[in-house]
């Protein structure tokens, strides 16, 4: 430890501060490539946007190249809550889910795919030959 | 040019050494700061900025390496009080008082980023790649200061007549950040320190002024005495020595030990 931080002085006076905090909660998204959707990083306090920007900068811009930061109270998210609200259905209804097609869709894809190479050989083919 | 004619070598050395010893004292006493900051945000904030501060000093020690045949870190430890070029105002101990580090911060922040935006635009190749980039990074810094300046100016009357005190404390010593090293006219004629589009110190007061403003906050600032020798000439505060007894403790040790 620094000399110098054996012994802070004490601040003169009461220190004041407002009863109800002088700080917010921001959530903050980072983006780590043009175009990249934002994602969810993690939270700092601060005293308003621009400050919470400066936070995150330092906070979440810095473990990894970063190119652009959001910042939002956390006041402004609405939320649904674990315990009351139902998003995932009880009842079955799997098929919604596309997972059944992927394995013909690949199948029907490659059929196509495979004709297309043929013709364009052919197209090729005969370029070369007339 | 990519190499530096013999007459311009003195000077440039001194320039340079200005310019690292500030960011090297800068960067020491904000990092007296970690865990001590004010809110947890602001402290991992202002140590980062203080380890960017000591980036690039060494930076700027690697780019004189060849030129004065010392390493990086024979230039940042292995030197008297009387061989360093920083200016008084990051000598200075600020008592753990917040307002006086913000204050400290915001004239230093603010001269830099025009003292590099110059070299930035230097004659000299490897010095101008060099500021271009530390110039981009020096801005992140004027940005976090200047929010924390109008911050406290807008608080409650106590922050506000704390960085209003700790302002027109650091005001009159400021200036001295302008003090030219030997030789520098020199320098500027050679472009390798260019010319500010404006004068320079009129565009640092200004910009300190319309921050200060905004924060409902005055700064008074007068040109700096043409006459007065200080830190760029080798002439220090005894806080300096006190500094670096505790910065190279270790180095001092065994200088030249491999880490």
């Amino acid at each position: 430890m620094s000399k110098i931080r054996e012994h802070p002085p004490d601040a003169d006076g009461e220190m004041t501060s407002p009863k109800e905090g002088d700080l917010e909660a921001f959530a903050v998204f980072t983006q780590l490539q043009r175009g990249d959707p934002h994602t969810y990083a993690g939270c700092v306090d601060a005293a308003d946007a621009k400050m919470a920007l400066q936070f995150a900068r330092e906070h979440y811009g810095q473990d990894q190249p970063c190119v652009n930061i959001w910042v939002v109270p956390k006041r402004a998210i609405a939320a649904t809550e674990y315990d009351k609200d139902l998003i995932w259905r009880y009842t079955d209804q799997t098929y919604r889910l596309a997972r059944g097609y992927a394995k013909g869709v690949r199948e029907k894809w490659e059929k196509i795919r495979a004709k297309n190479d043929l013709d364009d050989y052919e197209k090729e083919d005969l370029k070369e030959m007339f | 040019m990519d190499r530096l004619p013999e007459n311009l070598k003195q000077p440039t050395i001194d320039l340079l050494l200005a310019v690292a010893d500030d960011k090297l004292m800068l960067g020491h006493r904000n990092s007296d700061w970690t865990g001590l900051g004010p809110i947890l945000e602001e402290d991992i904030a202002f140590s980062s900025l203080a380890q960017d501060e000591i980036a690039h000093a060494q930076a700027i020690y690697e780019l004189l390496s060849p030129l004065v045949n010392k390493t990086a870190d024979e230039l940042a430890y292995g030197r008297s009080a009387d061989q360093y070029r920083c200016a008084k105002i990051v000598e200075l101990p600020d008592n753990f008082d917040w307002a006086i580090a913000i204050a400290r911060q915001f004239f230093c922040d603010h001269f830099d980023r025009l003292r590099l935006g110059r070299l930035a635009r230097s004659s000299y190749k490897p010095l101008r790649d060099l500021a271009y980039r530390l110039a981009a990074e020096e801005q992140v810094h004027v940005d976090h200061v200047d929010a924390w300046i109008v911050r406290l100016g807008r608080g409650n009357d106590e922050s506000k007549r704390r960085v209003q005190t700790a302002m027109d404390g650091l005001a009159p010593l400021a200036p001295m950040l302008f003090e030219k090293v030997d030789a520098e006219d020199e320098l500027v004629d050679a472009h390798l320190y260019p010319r500010a589009d404006d004068d320079m110190f009129h565009a640092w007061r200004d910009v300190l002024q319309h921050v200060a403003h905004e924060g409902g906050l005055s700064i008074e600032l007068s040109p700096p005495d043409e006459d007065a020798h200080g830190g760029r000439r080798g002439h220090h505060s005894e806080y300096l020595k006190s500094l670096l007894d505790e910065m190279c403790e270790v180095y001092r040790l065994e200088p030249g030990a491999a880490w």
